[in-house]
């Protein structure tokens, strides 16, 4: 079991925007994560991250417990995020961005290049371009191509496919595709339903900051509580 | 982006027309402003590198510049140190305040990093204005006489000239290879965005407080520089906002978070101040200040990357312009 | 006798501290923004007031509105014509451009004004109360009750009607409100408005009781960071206990230590703070 949530919840103020929710990720999985918006899924999802703390519930990777580490204490264990809004930096190449990630496992600068160079390669785009340069894909892009630069064992990517055009979105699945292939264990948030019918084998639903339903996508999509919860009741009958 | 000169060469001629300066305008006058650019200049490029590098922006930084003024004049008035020994003494404490004030600030947002260095460079400034034991609101003064070089009271201003320039070029020199390496990388990527820095594994908190540290360091050093040379120091002097002020101004000038933007802010204020001083006369800090914070906002407003970006940008032009001609 | 006079007499002081730090944390609440020039705001509604008295005449309430409408007006402009171009840019243009525009500000002062100590020619407030024993002057008394009732005001207006609840509205989520026809600059400028005619107001308060020079914007600037540090930032009411436990500390001290010291304990207390406890006392980090 590479990751495993028990119980987490995440309360603001009085709103419990995570109300308990389980979640176990096999090593080589790729698993989805779906639900309305307001769900909970993102915040859930941070939490799984690291960027937000669980009110309560425990979050373990590989055996160690996570629940209270930070960001950077996340990407050291070997989980890595991609993030909704691509934070690229701005004033820095294409190359430069990479190597940031690259640095966590490669501290020498030469050695850092090179497993950058490499990724970059991977996921097809330019080294020398800058930073502010790129396009919302090309942000998205480098995001994952950042990320994998740490090495990470687990990806967690945060509607990293939004605002595609179809060609645009066929390349991306065959990069994730690639990523996975390389053993990296995946779990992904998305909206867009050609992502999860194709790239994942098992889906998780959200609601109300639970788990609703879990199953393969085409179970999911057929199950009775997840059509009532994008589409409210009444559509059961429909 | 090919550049109309290597950077090299260019390098290599800037280093050449500073070591030859004192040499060729041989007047006091001359030598005097000299050594005003390259003591702006170095203060400049410490604090850039907290406030350029990694975009923690400090408005405060006189505190270590003080510390590192006061050290040495103190080592000699109470003990009879050379002010030389003094030096690392500054350095220290400097570095000292710089964790002090780093820890609980740099788990926050940068506001609270920027309001803690104005408050604690006014605290320490009050405070050695009523501490008799550092002369109060007097001051301290260093030797009168030299008893040895050590004692860095030199006549005419041609040693001071080189022992400053040779301060810089170290500084400039570790600023570049620490921006070449992983610190550098990651200062700005944290300058960039530090919620994504995090999620890459970089250790936020520990690098700015490094870089904190490394500025301090020669901020207190370009302190000790001043003591030494001017032979007084009072809180003003040390630890007041113009001083504070003039370093965030040379570096956003010129362009803050560029190796040699500060130098080019240096070129052109350092001038400039004394030309103000001139027409203004004696009550000329009044409108000197006024000046600097006209400057300051019109950088702010217009220019955030200073002159080298606006160079940069008429450079890249001008040769798209003649290439595609 | 005395020490009960000290403790009046800050409280009292801590309130105007309080009207125009609650100016500071509306600005941080609603933008996430600090202001470096807003004790220079205060210190220009103090010379505002001065400017209306010599030139215009008139009582307390004339020259308060005066600054009041003076400072709204400048606090306007600032935003149109600066903050609003740096707000999303670059950390260091945000901090340097407020800053800049404190530099400007006092300097100008000291240009215009010159460096000396002045106060308000006598008003209708001049005199002492005696109150069983403690003496108080009643500008100070007028100035601190005021100060008191407006911070309270400006709570009320942020919390309880419909344009505070649009200024809110933008602060928590500006693609939200314009959604909902509001138009977050406008809303932001009123902002600024406010913030800075409540500096405003509580310049004309103080120099109806206090002397004062260029340099007091400093002091005023950095105190208003402690209390908004102190009293949580985005919170009015918050500003208000921590204004008057400012003014209270600051009065001890100099009863205690030494009317040098005061401004050592204000700075040290708000170090003390950022070390221990940043989140204040009310609000949110």
């Amino acid at each position: 079991m590479l990751l495993e949530a028990h119980d987490v919840a995440k309360a603001f103020g009085s709103f419990w925007a995570v109300a308990g929710a389980d979640l176990t990720v096999e090593e080589g999985e790729i698993v989805g994560l779906i639900g309305p918006n307001g769900a909970g899924k993102s915040t859930f999802f941070n939490c799984l991250a690291g960027d937000t703390l669980p009110t309560s519930g425990r979050i373990l990777f590989d055996g160690t417990d996570l629940t209270r580490a930070t960001p950077e204490g996340h990407a050291r264990a070997g989980i890595g995020r991609t993030f909704q809004v691509p934070m690229t930096f701005e004033d820095m190449t294409v190359l430069d961005n990479v190597m940031v990630g690259a640095f966590l496992r490669h501290p020498h600068r030469s050695d850092a290049r090179e497993h950058a160079r490499r990724i970059v390669e991977l996921t097809g785009l330019r080294p020398d371009q800058p930073g502010r340069s790129l396009g919302t894909p090309g942000r998205k892009r480098l995001g994952i191509a950042r990320v994998l630069a740490t090495e990470p064992r687990l990806l967690l990517l945060d509607e990293a496919l939004a605002g595609l055009t179809p060609t645009e979105l066929r390349e991306a699945i065959a990069l994730v595709r690639r990523i996975h292939e390389t053993g990296v264990t995946i779990v992904i948030v998305e909206h867009i339903m050609e992502v999860i019918m194709t790239l994942t084998r098992r889906v998780l639903v959200f609601n109300q900051g639970k788990v609703i339903a879990s199953g393969t996508p085409e179970q999911v999509v057929k199950d009775e509580a997840v059509i009532e919860a994008y589409l409210g009741r009444g559509a059961r009958h429909a | 982006m090919k550049h109309p000169v290597s950077p090299r060469v260019g390098v290599c001629l800037l280093a050449a027309a500073l070591l030859l300066f004192p040499l060729v305008f041989s007047d006091a006058f001359y030598r005097d402003i000299g050594v005003a650019f390259l003591l702006a200049a170095i203060s400049a490029s410490a604090w850039n590198i907290v406030g350029g590098y990694a975009g923690q922006v400090s408005v405060g930084h006189s505190m270590f510049f003080g510390l590192g003024a006061y050290a040495p004049l103190f080592c000699y008035t109470q003990w009879g140190w050379p002010p030389l020994a003094g030096i690392p003494v500054g350095i220290v404490l400097s570095v000292t305040l710089a964790v002090v004030i780093g820890m609980p600030t740099f788990r926050l947002s940068g506001h609270y990093f920027s309001m803690a260095t104005i408050a604690v460079a006014e605290l320490i400034r009050i405070f050695f204005g009523t501490w008799a034991l550092v002369g109060g609101a007097i001051g301290l003064q260093g030797p009168a006489v030299a008893r040895g070089w050590w004692d860095l009271t030199f006549r005419g201003d041609l040693a001071y000239y080189y022992i400053f320039l040779g301060v810089l070029g170290l500084l400039l020199f570790v600023t570049f290879e620490v921006g070449r390496r992983r610190f550098g990388f990651y200062l700005r990527a944290i300058k960039a965005s530090e919620r994504a820095a995090r999620s890459l594994g970089v250790p936020v908190r520990l690098t700015k407080l490094k870089a904190l540290a490394l500025s301090a360091t020669f901020t207190s050093a370009a302190g000790s520089l001043y003591a030494v040379k001017t032979g007084f120091i009072d809180p003003d002097s040390g630890f007041g906002i113009l001083v504070s002020v003039q370093m965030v101004i040379v570096a956003a000038l010129g362009g803050a978070g560029t190796l040699l933007g500060p130098l080019v802010g240096a070129l052109i204020l350092i001038p400039l101040q004394t030309a103000a001083n001139t027409w203004f006369g004696g009550g000329g800090s009044g409108l000197t200040f006024i000046l600097y914070g006209g400057i300051i906002v019109l950088i702010a407003r217009f220019e955030p990357g200073g002159l080298f970006d606006l160079w940069r940008r008429v450079a890249a032009l001008v040769w798209r312009r003649a290439h595609a001609a | 006798m005395v020490l009960l006079q000290v403790i009046v007499g800050g409280l009292l002081l801590g309130a105007i501290y309080a009207l125009f730090s609650s100016g500071l944390t509306l600005i941080w609440g609603m933008m996430n923004f600090i202001n470096f020039a807003h004790g220079e705001f205060v210190m220009l509604g103090m010379y505002a007031a001065l400017l209306v008295v010599l030139h215009i005449g008139g009582g307390p309430v004339g020259f308060g509105a005066a600054a009041a409408l003076a400072l709204f007006g400048l606090g306007v402009a600032v935003y149109f014509a600066l903050i609003r171009h740096v707000v999303r840019g670059p950390m260091l243009s945000q901090i340097l451009s407020t800053f800049g525009l404190a530099l400007l500000l006092r300097y100008t002062a000291f240009f215009i004004f010159s460096a000396n100590f002045v106060s308000l020619p006598p008003t209708s407030l001049s005199g002492t109360l005696d109150l069983g024993g403690i003496f108080l002057p009643v500008a100070q008394l007028v100035a601190g009750l005021t100060a008191v009732v407006l911070t309270i005001a400006l709570h009320i207006l942020l919390t309880r009607t419909t344009i505070g609840s649009r200024l809110l509205a933008v602060a928590e989520d500006r693609a939200a409100a314009m959604l909902m026809g509001i138009r977050p600059d406008r809303m932001q400028a009123l902002a600024w408005g406010l913030s800075a005619g409540a500096a405003g107001i509580a310049g004309a308060l103080l120099a109806t009781a206090y002397p004062w020079s260029p340099t007091v914007g400093e002091t005023f600037g950095l105190i208003a960071f402690v209390t908004v540090a102190l009293g949580g930032f985005g919170s009015v009411l918050g500003s208000l206990y921590a204004g008057l436990i400012i003014g209270l500390i600051q009065a001890i001290s100099a009863y205690w230590l030494g009317a040098i010291y005061k401004d050592i304990v204000v700075y040290g207390l708000f170090v003390a703070l950022l070390w221990l406890r940043p989140q204040g006392l009310m609000g949110k980090a």
